[in-house]
């Protein structure tokens, strides 16, 4: 009986253990899915084009869904190119991002440059949107100017 | 017994580094913008002769501004006939140098004639936000101010094709 006293304690963290496994195994169904490119438009040369985050038609948007806490990491390109290897710098600073309710309201506004944390739940999905400035030259070429911003969600283990 | 405790050991042991799991996961999206051509003339100042006595001559100049961030051809619609004066009496052709200046005062590149509807200066593209001025330098003989009194006036047509 002692022996086997001795053994409750660890069926019963073996079998808490259980759940918490599964739980984890539900996490796994983090999603990102992009809405918007982040579109600066038309551009005057010598002419800042800035997209703010409460410009709905311009910012980026890219929705989460899931569950649980998550870390947004951003990999920001330094400037729109050309084909022709022309550059548009571009700049972004705290502010120039932010999570949202799926009706649009604000959750928080973000440092893009940081890691931001959010808390994903299974009943919602939560926008992730980005503004920034473009900085043309008079010396900016006429043309199509692209890059690509990089989202690396993060889900920390338990 | 023994045994016992070593499977259960050995569950807790593989539950464990799952709970430790993190997961990431990747995703992108465009950023884009397009930088617009700028093509477009400013505001003239015209040429005028001035008020001019009978039987002497005259001169004078006028420009309008052009600002491009692309390529150009300039060329004159009008011909030989560019910069015709009509007024109360016979028409009068004044007789023009012109060409392109980075101030409004100097040819920097002087056009090989004013009246010609071909390709009087061709530019390709632009390494950025050009501001240039199309000049036209006019002169009227004596011969040609004696003639009726009154106004004589005219338009000179530049046509300025992106290129």
């Amino acid at each position: 009986m002692t022996s086997r006293t001795g053994l409750r304690p660890l069926f019963a963290l073996l079998l808490a253990s259980w759940p918490v496994r599964a739980g984890a195994q539900s996490q796994k169904s983090v999603s990102i899915t992009p809405v918007q490119s982040l579109s600066f438009g038309l551009l005057v040369p010598g002419l800042r084009g800035a997209v703010r985050i409460t410009d709905a038609s311009r910012r980026a948007v890219v929705a989460l869904a899931g569950r649980g806490p998550v870390d947004i990491t951003l990999v920001l390109p330094s400037s729109l190119d050309s084909p022709t290897g022309e550059r548009i710098p571009l700049q972004f600073a705290t502010g120039d991002a932010a999570f949202l309710n799926a009706d649009g309201s604000t959750i928080s506004t973000l440092d893009p440059l940081q890691v931001n944390r959010v808390q994903l739940r299974n009943d919602r999905t939560i926008l992730f949107v980005l503004g920034g400035t473009a900085v043309t030259a008079t010396t900016t070429r006429p043309g199509q100017y692209t890059a690509r911003v990089t989202l690396l969600v993060n889900q920390p283990g338990t | 017994m023994n045994r016992t405790l070593r499977l259960v050991a050995a569950l807790g042991m593989l539950a464990l580094p799952t709970l430790a799991q993190a997961q990431s996961i990747t995703g992108s999206i465009a950023a884009t913008a397009t930088i617009q051509s700028v093509f477009s003339f400013g505001a003239p100042t015209a040429l005028s002769f001035g008020n001019v006595t009978p039987g002497t001559t005259a001169s004078g100049s006028g420009y309008i501004p052009m600002q491009r961030n692309v390529g150009v051809i300039y060329s004159l619609p009008d011909g030989a006939t560019t910069g015709q004066l009509t007024g109360p009496g016979p028409a009068i052709l004044p007789t023009y140098t012109c060409g392109v200046g980075t101030t409004s005062t100097a040819f920097t590149t002087q056009w090989a004639n004013c009246t010609s509807t071909a390709a009087l200066q061709t530019v390709v593209g632009a390494s950025g936000l050009v501001n240039e001025f199309v000049i036209f330098n006019g002169s009227l003989s004596a011969a040609q101010t004696n003639t009726v009194p009154g106004l004589y006036s005219g338009t000179i047509h530049i046509l300025a094709t992106p290129n």
